[in-house]
């Protein structure tokens, strides 16, 4: 029997442990697309894969890495792991997002006895898609870059050339990409040091001991917190516009949840089958996005780690947008899954009303283009998210020019920076008034980004939501829905969410304008 | 003149430290901060230590009058003007969330409404070159609103102006011509001369917001000091961890914004200093509260060229302080079978159960008392005496509900805070690559030394430094700074088109600028240093590392590219574990800093000679009750082993069994601690 005080010190070190990965893979990643979007996420697991303690850069990213060290264990046995070995993983299949997430873990040994494993998942700039940055467009996997199976990128401490060769040209930015790749090996090696300092100073059986005390306790409360819940099953519904090959044909997503006494169940099956376009997922990324909403909602004081899950079960339907099979295509695999969780959140508003709150503008809305720049002769891509309005609550209206949930704490791109680095002209950078929807409590407002372009450039689109637009709660109004225009007020006027690799002038305008958040009780007359 | 007088104002307490050139005699003292006319609290407590201002040949303190005015949303009105199209960059504030699991997230509230926000036309290109010209008559219609509607402060950022500020500086004196002398104009390329507009904008609306109130304030002592005799000028400590005059710090209040607490980590780096031989010192400073750390590396304070305050960017040098909820006031509490401590702490009222004003809930305090560790008679130099019943019925109180021995459970709240502290120091250690063990721990704050000796043991750290006055640390560190000025250019610049003679060119007029500056603050030729360093990274990356030059000249030399390119290399792999020196890298911003030392002679040790018998407690250590003298600070010297309470007016220190304490020449406490096993 393990004493509370032990215990107490074990966890924090535990927490602390997957601290200093964090710090190490963010502070020593090479493209900002980690460090500054913290695009990424670390974990440390026991030798059964749960987490022992976890650090989350984007919430979606929540309590899956698990599955790369279990998949491989299940291929390979569990004599496969050995000391110094380093694995790398992003089929989609199995981590469940894009190819450009890429997972690095490897086993943790004390005094020569598997431990436990560290891993992070961090976004790669490019794997060598069919267009530079990731395509808007794709019908397959094979299109969207390198995939890698559970493999060896470390052998007993050593860097293994021939993986490194391989990836070294199949990607686009190769400095960049192996700096990334060094940068999650450091953040391993951080994780096995810092789990065998603990295993010595404890021993593995107390550690052990303790694990077992600190999911208890964390399962406990989770448990109190679900039984507070009233009993009953809740739905919600949305559409994602489309898949962005077919832009007629809006693709549908139910939440299911059943309550029932101190356990919740998920039931994802009733969606779109896999889309031809780039907007399915694999099934650990869809159990991973009712995570999340179920965090939000029902326990996001309670710590993380293999107790947080347990009283929560999600079903998914092989075969559709939400557990897609090969070669169903994955690049924008988060659209769906920022839909998913702000459906949880709404199936289950109405029994949690002091924590939930109205939809917000919901997706990462993203601008890319990319060409060579006049000013140098050199290749550039440039990715930018943009922010928009949150939705309001009872006593708080939605916040306003706030970037999506699926984002983490994403920033978005100074115009000095932008217009340093690429060549573009900002010309306006301001709220979108209005677009935030009317209530007693008004949902936050959209933004309206403003570029002219410097050089003849190659323009990509990812804008959602405007099918199923920010929804009010309680009587609140909806949120405007989002609205992209090239070369508004003139002859050539076009107006686009979605597009991959539409050519542009120097000279051309886009004007994108971001949606607002729903409002939240019936407006004022 | 004789005395050298160095004044922290916190908020119960403004400490004061002064040095006597004659004797070398150090004394320290604190009264009441008075927070009406914080002015008063400064005098009451120069009067304990001197009786005569004019007497006084060197006067520094800490203000913290900006970040009170910023903590209490009392700063001045102030109008924005931004770049056309960039008015909503401010509140937009681009964009990001600080809480994952949050739906209800706000962003703070802009210290500028959105109706206060005007615009004016005029636009440059990345380098600076004038795409649209200002739009002279917009900035006057600002300018006259501002006068009209009685606004306290003007900021302005122009998009680009920290590559050309031409239309910032046209901008600033239509505005001196609206508004005359009586309204703070604030240029954000003076403020701080980088990019990311929402950061400048943010650092400039700070100074406009907290300017008034200092300035204010500052004029008032220097005036009011005038009157008592003082003939030299006031120096205020900056966030950098240097000095500057009053009347520099007028006109760039921002850098005093967290004036106070950076004397501690200044405090570490004389101590690093004084002690000999020891580079690299981490600072922890624990109250009530909360726990602060710093570093010092290399002798240098670890000062980082951005910071948050109240969740607003600042660009401007600022020491490194890395901060967490776990004090003496820490509570102690079960949550599902769980033992937690803190971040909840109890704060001053109710306070910890042992103070007797009503809480009954277990603190770190109250465990410390529990142990014996504290001596109830002797908390914060008498002031204070403690109920020790209260704290032992808290404990077992808890204990019960645990099921534990109340006594394993005082040393168990103990244990899990040191380990939480511990991990607060490894935080901003794994930040920057280097070892815990490798450090020095200088320990201060009223809680600080009790704990110490138990978070280096955590950490593998060897020695433990107790300076004298922990409690006025911070006011002893600024009478040790040098005067400080930090100047920047940027310089955005891909390797190939780097051109070696103009980048030398500019640091040489940096160089200028910088001893002017210095002169300006009655820096002595003889006693101006200035230290290049030029922001790097490779391509493609958005961080910067800074990379210190040998001299203004280096670029111009032959061989330089190559150089500093390795010497990149270095610092990435320090820092980071690993380098990619085949990747071409970029430079960002030039970096000049110019110090003035003043001169100094150390401080003698004297006081009266220990007593004869110190007391003996019952204190707990490792489950097992060991007989501990408590000793008196004043007076001590030599080595003596732990067990051991060492008390003084404003700390305890706590030596373990196992520990060999000695005092050295320059009366520091020094804790000699073994690692965990």
């Amino acid at each position: 029997m393990i004493d509370p005080i032990t215990t107490e010190i074990i966890r924090c070190a535990l927490l602390q442990a997957a601290e200093d990965m964090n710090t190490t893979l963010i502070r020593s990643s090479y493209t900002p697309v980690i460090y500054e979007a913290k695009d990424c996420a670390v974990a440390l697991l026991d030798r059964d894969h749960h987490v022992l303690g976890q650090s989350s850069g984007l919430p979606i990213f929540l309590g899956n890495l698990e599955v790369c060290t279990r998949e491989t264990e299940r291929r390979y046995g569990r004599d496969v792991w050995r000391e110094g070995d380093v694995w790398v993983l992003n089929d989609s299949y199995i981590g469940g997002t894009h190819l450009n997430d890429v997972t690095v873990y490897g086993p943790i040994f004390a005094d020569g006895e598997l431990a436990g494993f560290a891993a992070s998942r961090a976004h790669w700039l490019d794997v060598g898609s069919k267009d530079p940055g990731g395509s808007m467009d794709s019908t397959s996997i094979f299109q969207e870059g390198l995939r890698l199976g559970p493999v060896k990128v470390y052998e007993g401490g050593q860097p293994c050339r021939d993986l490194h060769e391989v990836i070294g040209r199949n990607v686009r930015f190769p400095h960049a990409t192996l700096g990334d790749l060094r940068a999650q090996v450091s953040c391993a090696m951080t994780g096995q040091r810092r789990l065998r300092e603990i295993v010595t100073r404890w021993g593995l059986d107390t550690v052990m001991a303790a694990r077992d005390e600190i999911f208890a306790q964390t399962e406990r409360l989770e448990r109190a917190a679900i039984a507070a819940i009233p009993d009953g099953r809740y739905e919600a519904s949305g559409f994602l516009d489309n898949d962005g090959i077919d832009l007629g044909t809006p693709l549908p997503v139910t939440v299911r949840v059943t309550v029932s006494g101190e356990s919740i169940a998920v039931d994802l099956t009733d969606c779109a089958d896999q889309a031809t376009g780039p907007v399915n997922c694999g099934a650990a990324q869809a159990v991973a996005a009712v995570r999340v909403g179920y965090k939000l909602l029902v326990s996001g004081d309670v710590p993380l780690n293999g107790g947080s899950f347990r009283p929560l079960t999600v079903e998914t339907r092989p075969g559709s947008m939400l557990a897609a099979e090969s070669p169903a295509a994955c690049q924008y695999y988060y659209s769906h899954l920022g839909l998913l969780i702000d459906l949880v959140v709404k199936a289950l508003a109405p029994v949690l009303p002091d924590k939930a709150a109205a939809a917000s503008y919901g997706d990462s809305m993203i601008v890319q283009f990319t060409g060579t720049d006049p000013r140098t002769g050199k290749l550039y891509v440039s990715q930018e998210a943009t922010v928009g309005g949150w939705g309001a609550w009872e006593g708080g209206d939605g916040e306003t020019a706030l970037i999506n949930n699926v984002n983490g704490s994403l920033r978005d791109m100074p115009i000095e920076v932008l217009e340093t680095l690429f060549p573009v002209r900002v010309t306006r950078y301001e709220i979108r008034p209005g677009t935030g929807g009317a209530g007693r409590w008004r949902g936050g407002d959209g933004v309206v980004r403003e570029y002219e372009f410097c050089g003849d450039t190659s323009l990509s689109l990812w804008f959602e939501r405007s099918v199923t637009p920010a929804w009010g709660l309680a009587g609140g109004e909806d949120g405007a829905p989002p609205r992209v225009t090239l070369n508004p007020g003139t002859p050539g006027e076009r107006a686009m969410l979605k597009a991959n690799a539409v050519p542009v002038r120097a000279g051309d305008v886009l004007r994108c304008e971001s949606g607002g958040g729903g409002g939240y009780g019936p407006a004022q007359g | 003149m004789s005395y050298r007088v160095a004044m922290d104002i916190g908020g119960t307490f403004t400490d004061v430290v002064c040095y006597d050139e004659r004797t070398g005699a150090v004394t320290a003292s604190k009264a009441p901060t008075t927070p009406g006319d914080l002015a008063e609290g400064v005098f009451a407590a120069l009067g304990r230590v001197v009786d005569d201002p004019s007497a006084i040949s060197f006067f520094v303190h800490g203000t913290t009058q900006g970040l009170n005015a910023l903590l209490e949303r009392k700063g001045a009105r102030v109008l924005l003007l931004a770049s056309e199209g960039g008015g909503d960059v401010y509140r937009i504030a681009r964009g990001n969330r600080d809480r994952m699991f949050d739906l209800r997230y706000r962003k703070p509230t802009p210290l500028v409404p959105p109706g206060d926000v005007m615009e004016a036309g005029g636009r440059l290109d990345w380098r600076g070159a004038e795409l649209v010209p200002l739009d002279e008559e917009a900035v006057r219609r600002a300018g006259r609103r501002a006068r009209e509607e009685g606004f306290d402060a003007v900021a302005v950022c122009l998009l680009f102006s920290y590559a050309d500020p031409a239309h910032e500086i046209r901008a600033g004196e239509i505005l001196a011509e609206e508004l005359g002398e009586d309204v703070l104009v604030v240029l954000s390329h003076e403020v701080a001369r980088e990019w990311r507009e929402y950061e400048r904008t943010s650092s400039a609306v700070l100074e406009a917001y907290t300017g008034p109130v200092v300035r204010r304030y500052l004029a008032d002592i220097e005036r009011r000091f005038a009157g008592r005799g003082l003939t030299v000028p006031v120096h205020v400590m900056q966030s950098s961890g240097g000095l500057v005059n009053a009347s520099y710090a007028m006109r760039r209040p921002l850098q005093t914004l967290l004036s106070g607490p950076v004397g501690g980590t200044m405090g570490g780096v004389a101590a690093a200093r004084l002690l000999g031989g020891r580079r690299n010192v981490i600072c922890v400073d624990m109250g009530g509260t909360s726990f602060d750390v710093s570093l010092v590396v290399d002798g240098r304070p670890d000062v980082s060229s951005e910071a948050r305050i109240e969740g607003f960017p600042v660009l401007m040098p600022i020491v490194n302080l890395h901060t967490i909820g776990a004090g003496g006031g820490s509570l102690a509490y079960a949550e599902a079978g769980a033992l937690r401590v803190g971040p909840e702490s109890a704060g001053a009222v109710p306070g910890p159960a042992c103070y007797g004003r009503g809480g009954t809930r277990a603190t770190v305090t109250d465990a410390n008392v529990a142990l014996g560790r504290v001596d109830p008679a002797w908390f914060a130099g008498g002031l204070m005496t403690l109920d020790a019943e209260a704290a032992g019925a808290a404990v077992a109180e808890l204990a019960g509900e645990l099921d534990l021995d109340p006594l394993r459970l005082a040393e168990g709240i103990c244990d899990v805070a040191n380990a939480k502290m511990a991990q607060a120091i490894r935080t901003l250690t794994v930040e920057h690559g280097v070892e815990p063990r490798e450090f020095s721990l200088v320990a201060f704050g009223g809680a600080g030394a009790m704990h110490a000796v138990f978070i280096a043991r955590e950490l593998g750290i060897g020695e433990v430094v107790i300076p004298r006055f922990p409690g006025a640390f911070s006011a002893w560190g600024m009478l040790e700074a040098d005067v400080r000025r930090d100047l920047t250019r940027p310089y955005f610049r891909p390797q190939d088109t780097l051109d070696g003679p103009d980048m030398s060119q500019n640091f040489a007029s940096l160089e200028a600028e910088a001893l002017d500056a210095l002169t300006a603050q009655g820096v002595p030729a003889d006693r101006r240093r200035v230290e290049h360093a030029v922001d790097m990274r490779y391509e493609g990356q958005d961080y910067t590392l800074t990379i210190p030059l040998l001299d203004a000249a280096e670029p111009a030399r032959p061989g330089f590219l190559a150089a500093i390119a390795a010497r990149y290399a270095e610092a990435h792999t320090s820092r980071y574990g690993h380098a990619t020196p085949e990747a071409p890298v970029e430079f960002v911003m030039l970096r000049s800093t110019g110090f003035g030392s003043f001169p100094r002679t150390d401080a003698a040790v004297a006081g009266p000679p220990a007593p004869a018998e110190p007391a003996v407690r019952d204190v707990i250590f490792d489950g097992e009750v060991h007989a501990t003298p408590v000793l008196r600070r004043a007076g001590l010297s030599g080595s003596f082993a732990g067990p051991a309470i060492v008390v003084e007016e404003t700390a305890t220190t706590v030596v373990p069994p196992g520990c060999l304490a000695s005092v050295d020449d320059n009366g520091f406490l020094i804790v000699k601690v073994e690692a965990h096993q």
